[in-house]
């Protein structure tokens, strides 16, 4: 797939994925050929499809099928992910509201489940989080732009600047993590960093937009919501790092992973 | 040369030639092992793989010069700050010097026959380095240089000084020379650092007599000479350190007796990423992209990483660098000053939040 093509395709998938969400867009990605996609070229579906639906904050019951994938069952259906503390979750296609931080999401809480190859998945969550990261510095650079205090920009104020300047280079460091990962543990950092990198995210982004983005109306919470509760899944940014520090102090030495 | 053979190749070579340093850490005793080290690799061929022939190179990517650079310092061979300086300085002379100046000097600095130094910063010049005030006035064929450098990296151990001076107002009056070292009008004075090493030097020129043909491009180039050396500090000068902390965390691994994952993995991380980052960046630089102020990312990333990864063997290392002489102690010491050399953390988000953000003038 050449830069062109990739282009029309992101613009395809942007186009419904502000038009639809969950089921819906579940149902219209299908008939796209989201299942052809994945299997032919995963490393071209995953960061783009998972990157606009954090972009565009629609959501879709893919992360199943990037499971089902890696485990070379079949897609379409579910199957029971692992999440923080050991529990585990179903994340349904049906679009059944649910208990959880994000309502949107149908995710539901079960009591046990089976170990699924997770390293596609965390890639495909990477994405996702740092899509929703880019989302939220967007809403907030544009804040500080437009509100004028003291008679001046907010953006005019160095430590509202370094404070999004420090969540840019949270996001392009996850982002690197994420074009560098191939196998497992590469997988895992790149969640961990870019789990950590959004949360990063919410808490400056939600500082600079001030009383606004504390209020339901503004979309910021919406974001943070979704950022929360992907980080748990198939592992929070705290769980994956004490998991990389145990497996580097067990094996005497920190593999470099990426070589020039 | 591909990247892979010349990896292979050159690791077979280091197996087989003992380059290992001595007991003696002081500062003379490095830069003497700094110029052991290059001298061989010179005579090798592998010092000149990367640099164009014109210069006394064998050609081939720039990538070959990070691949030398990690070789070096996973094998603590050189102390890998003084050993990058090359990656500066090299690159300038190939850009703004005469060519014969270029092709006569540079082979000296790469062989290790000469040490080098950059006359940047000065006493009332930091963080705003372009309000330098050491004067250059033109006298006949020559210039006369009068001022003050500091923080100037092995001044003591330099033979020549790749020196910025002021010779109009503004950004565009500043001007660069290639000056001789030994020069009647300079003075060194070695500054004594919390770290307990006599890096860096204070310089004054008083009438120091600097023959026109050792300008730097032309007169008012010299901003943009400081600004174009950027993206070789913050490519295969990063790579290098980053390296260089691997083999420390390493260090730490085998060290500690203090069971804190979520620390060591969180020191892991942040030096992960900066890695990734750091070879999306040498790859840009590899396929002809001009490198800009996205390199500031790089920058933060890296000065972040390094303090947190010798905070983290400080954490776990309880004791060792308060009541035993290691090198752990100089060294935790010195990454204190990661987020402030080569531009602060502070001017790095200014430039992130400028030029990246676009969030308008501060």
């Amino acid at each position: 797939m050449d830069a062109a093509e990739r282009d029309l395709l992101a613009e395809t998938l942007r186009k419904s994925m502000t038009a639809v969400s969950g089921p819906e867009l579940d149902a219209a990605l299908t008939d796209f050929g989201w299942g052809d996609l994945l299997a032919e070229s995963p490393e071209v579906a995953i960061p783009l499809v998972f990157g606009l639906l954090g972009e565009t904050g629609a959501h879709a019951p893919l992360l199943n099928d990037v499971v089902l994938s890696a485990a070379g069952r079949a897609i379409g259906a579910t199957v029971v992910l692992p999440y923080a503390g050991r529990s585990w979750v179903v994340w349904e296609r049906t679009g059944e509201p649910s208990v959880g931080l994000d309502g949107e999401l149908p995710l539901r809480s079960v009591a046990v489940g089976e170990p699924v190859p997770v390293a596609a998945g965390r890639r495909a969550l990477g994405w996702w989080l740092v899509g929703l990261s880019r989302a939220m510095l967007a809403l907030a650079r544009q804040h500080v732009v437009d509100r004028v205090q003291f008679g001046r920009p907010l953006a005019s104020f160095q430590a509202v600047r370094h404070r999004l300047a420090e969540t840019l280079v949270a996001v392009e460091g996850a982002e690197a993590t994420l074009l560098a990962a191939s196998d497992d543990l590469g997988s895992l950092l790149a969640k961990a960093a870019a789990g950590q990198a959004a949360l990063t995210t919410a808490r400056h982004c939600q500082q600079v937009l001030g009383g606004i983005g504390f209020t339901a109306e503004h979309d910021l919470h919406r974001y943070a919501r979704r950022a929360l509760v992907l980080d748990g899944l198939l592992g929070s940014a705290r769980e994956l790092t004490v998991e990389a520090g145990a497996l580097i102090r067990q094996r005497g030495t920190a593999p470099r992973l990426i070589e020039l | 040369m591909k990247v892979a053979e010349f990896r292979s190749s050159l690791r077979e070579w280091l197996a087989g030639t003992d380059l290992s340093p001595g007991p003696d850490h002081s500062l003379d005793a490095q830069v003497a092992q700094l110029a052991r080290v290059r001298r061989a690799l010179y005579d090798a061929g592998w010092m000149r793989y990367g640099w164009p022939a014109a210069v006394g190179g064998l050609g081939g990517p720039a990538v070959l010069r990070a691949v030398l650079g990690e070789e070096v310092a996973t094998r603590d061979l050189a102390e890998p700050g003084i050993y990058s300086m090359v990656e500066v300085l090299a690159p300038t002379m190939l850009a703004y010097a005469p060519p014969q100046l270029a092709a006569q000097m540079v082979p000296r600095l790469l062989s290790g026959r000469e040490q080098w130094c950059q006359g940047f910063s000065e006493p009332g010049s930091g963080s705003d380095l372009a309000s330098l005030t050491t004067r250059a006035v033109p006298r006949g064929d020559d210039w006369v240089v009068t001022g003050q450098k500091v923080w100037t990296s092995l001044a003591q151990y330099s033979a020549r000084c790749v020196l910025l001076t002021r010779t109009a107002p503004g950004h565009g009056g500043i001007t660069a020379f290639f000056v001789d070292m030994d020069t009647p009008g300079i003075t060194v004075r070695p500054l004594r650092t919390m770290h307990g090493v006599d890096e860096f030097a204070e310089v004054f020129f008083d009438d120091v007599v600097v023959p026109g043909e050792r300008m730097l491009g032309l007169p008012g180039d010299g901003w943009r000479l400081a600004m174009d050396l950027l993206p070789y500090e913050r490519s295969t000068c990063f790579w290098h350190r980053i390296a260089y902390l691997f083999t420390r965390l390493d260090r730490l691994l085998a060290e500690t007796q203090v069971r804190d994952d979520a620390a060591l993995g969180a020191a892991y991380l942040a030096l992960h990423t900066v890695r990734c980052r750091s070879h999306t960046t040498q790859r840009r630089l590899a396929e002809g992209e001009r490198l800009g102020p996205e390199t500031s990312i790089d920058k933060v990333l890296l000065a972040t990483a390094e303090q947190q990864l010798f905070d983290t063997a400080r954490d776990l290392l309880p004791g060792v660098l308060e009541l035993a002489e290691t090198p752990w102690r100089s060294e935790y010491l010195y990454s204190r000053a990661a987020t402030i050399y080569g531009g602060t953390a502070e001017i790095q988000r200014n430039i992130i939040a400028r030029r990246l953000l676009d969030l308008g003038k501060d």
